[in-house]
């Protein structure tokens, strides 16, 4: 289980370029939801992510995760419960190395690394094994350098990664922004596939609205660091993409309006 | 052919050199200054320690442990105080310039009557062969002098070694955080990996092995001197990008073998110009000028490549 209580974060506070980006944000995430975060740019939806990932530490506020408080832990430290799928294909993957010695990375997430061999053959042929359930061919590739396949290829072999030993909480930040529509499709049915197959707790940042809705079980929309819209149940069941944007025309409409004057209608006319 | 012999083991010394600027430059786009006071630093403990009667292979061992704590005091400056790769380097090689002065005590030491690591490999070779110092040694024709030949074994034999190493390191679960860390130390961060951590082991393993280059030259040598370290990183780098272009290839094997051979290469290359009289005190500079077109000239040679022309079509 997540639980982020009252995180604020301001970037560069006191000086003209002052962000906040997160004001007082509280979330509990169950174990095995999958929680999907929409929002305009700007709104703090990847800050958050980054924050619970540990990118920084949050000015206030505090965060818990399978039990153990983590706000003040460094994200390298973080990793040991947390898989991560980055927006950048190139970001999730070390692009000298094979495929092979990637994985053999990841099947090392957050445990002590050593003088062992990185890559043995059992490792070798499980990982090949994994690699085939992706269905692109890459199984017979396993020595080849990841810098030389394509931005769907890597962001599959990076969701595998992440994946790969069971974490307690996957963040995927958008991570098929960067794709084309084919290769965002495959990784989508992949991410589906290893999160219901997992069960794994996973915070998911999208700008796809067919993707909040058809993926995950709760939409968050998330305005100025602020938790806007919490959809759960029955009305994240009821939610069409429709739906969605109309709520995002909402934000608009009362963006071109001066804050107090949006507050004061607001009081007054909903 | 004495000379010869002399530059190829300079040669395969300073490959330590090389394989140490390869491990920070290459492995972590870390371009590491500290290498010039971290060689000098390595000949001068090993050249102190060894006038006071300390054993070879302990005071060669203690060059190498100088490097280490060099390297460390360059990556923490980086690490956890923020400070630019670059100038970290350079903060710690000018510190470095007065503690070698203070291990040495003057600028210059000089090791006439010591045993060093080089006199030992000599007397191993006596020993094994059962001749006199001043024997030679007929090999293919060629008159060698014994103890030309015993130095110059056991330095192949100690850099084979030290690059097997460093080659099974790289394929341990560590060294390939290692080499992650350089090539994307957001993804290995992600994986529970201290970035920090690796890097100030990074340096203090590529200093260790630039001390122990130095260690070994001032032992070779007979001497070790304050200045003897200046344009060093300069040096190794260019036998590393030698190394590059004669393996071209980016496997590590490969390159750690390209580097121990583009340092061998490169200093009888220096050697026989030497000989043909080219100017000593032009070395430095022609040194740079080398790194500089070898660092420019494949884009270079990319740019005036004319663009494939299209076919003209049968129409």
């Amino acid at each position: 289980m997540l639980a982020i209580a009252n995180v604020t974060k301001t970037f560069n506070p006191g000086t003209p370029n002052e962000v906040r980006a997160l004001r007082n944000v509280s979330l509990v995430l169950e174990n095995g939801s999958f929680l999907i975060i929409i929002g305009t740019n700007g709104s703090g939806k990847s800050t958050l992510l980054n924050a619970v990932a540990g990118s920084f530490y949050a000015d206030s506020g505090s965060l818990t995760l399978a039990g153990q408080t983590i706000t003040r832990w460094p994200e390298h430290r973080r990793a040991k419960l947390i898989g991560r799928v980055f927006q950048n294909p190139f970001s999730g993957t070390a692009p000298s190395m094979s495929i092979a010695e990637n994985l053999a990375m990841a099947a090392h997430r957050g445990r002590p690394r050593g003088f062992g061999w990185a890559l043995n053959q059992r490792l070798k042929s499980e990982l090949r094994d994994r690699i085939r359930s992706l269905n692109m061919g890459l199984e017979d590739r396993i020595d080849n350098a990841i810098g030389t396949l394509s931005g769907g290829q890597r962001q599959a072999l990076t969701l595998l990664m992440a994946s790969w030993l069971k974490p307690e909480l996957l963040l995927l930040d958008e991570h098929t922004a960067a794709l084309d529509p084919k290769s965002a499709d495959q990784v989508i049915r992949l991410t589906h596939e290893i999160i219901q197959r997992d069960k794994l707790t996973t915070l998911m940042v999208t700008h796809s609205m067919q993707q909040a809705v058809h993926l995950g079980d709760r939409i968050v929309m998330m305005h100025r660091g602020q938790v806007l819209h919490d959809l759960q149940g029955a009305e994240r069941a009821r939610v069409r993409p429709e739906d969605l944007l109309k709520r995002f025309d909402d934000v608009r409409r009362r963006e071109q309006l001066d804050p107090t004057v949006a507050e004061m209608l607001q009081r007054n006319y909903i | 052919m004495t000379l010869l012999i002399g530059a190829t083991t300079i040669g395969l010394i300073l490959a330590l050199l090389a394989l140490g600027v390869y491990l920070s430059f290459r492995i972590f786009n870390f371009p590491d200054i500290t290498a010039d006071g971290s060689i000098t630093l390595g000949a001068a403990v090993t050249a102190t320690l060894l006038v006071h009667h300390v054993s070879p292979a302990l005071a060669t061992l203690a060059g190498f442990g100088a490097g280490v704590l060099a390297g460390m005091a360059t990556g923490l400056l980086h690490t956890k105080f923020k400070i630019n790769s670059l100038l970290s380097g350079i903060l710690v090689m000018t510190a470095l310039y007065s503690v070698n002065l203070h291990v040495m005590g003057k600028s210059n030491v000089p090791l006439l009557n010591e045993t060093t690591l080089a006199s030992q490999a000599e007397g191993l070779g006596m020993k094994w062969l059962h001749l006199g110092v001043d024997a030679e040694l007929h090999v293919f024709g060629w008159t060698v002098g014994l103890r030309d030949a015993a130095t110059l074994l056991a330095m192949l034999l100690l850099v084979a070694g030290l690059g097997l190493l460093l080659y099974l390191f790289f394929r341990t679960n560590l060294g390939t955080a290692m080499r992650a860390t350089g090539d994307n130390p957001q993804m290995i961060r992600a994986l529970g990996v201290s970035v920090d951590f690796i890097i100030i082991l990074g340096l203090a393993l590529s200093n260790g092995l630039i001390a122990l280059a130095g260690s070994l030259l001032a032992q070779y040598q007979g001497f070790a001197d304050v200045q003897m370290g200046i344009g060093m990183v300069v040096w190794g780098l260019a036998s590393v990008i030698i190394g590059e272009a004669l393996v071209g290839s980016s496997r590590i094997g490969l390159l750690i073998t390209g580097a121990v051979i583009g340092s061998v290469l490169f200093r009888l290359l220096v050697a026989i110009a030497l000989r043909w009289g080219l100017n000593p005190n032009d070395l430095k500079l022609i040194t740079a000028a080398f790194v500089f077109v070898a660092l420019v000239a494949p884009s270079l040679l990319r740019k005036l490549k004319p663009a494939p022309q299209p076919k003209p079509s049968e129409a």
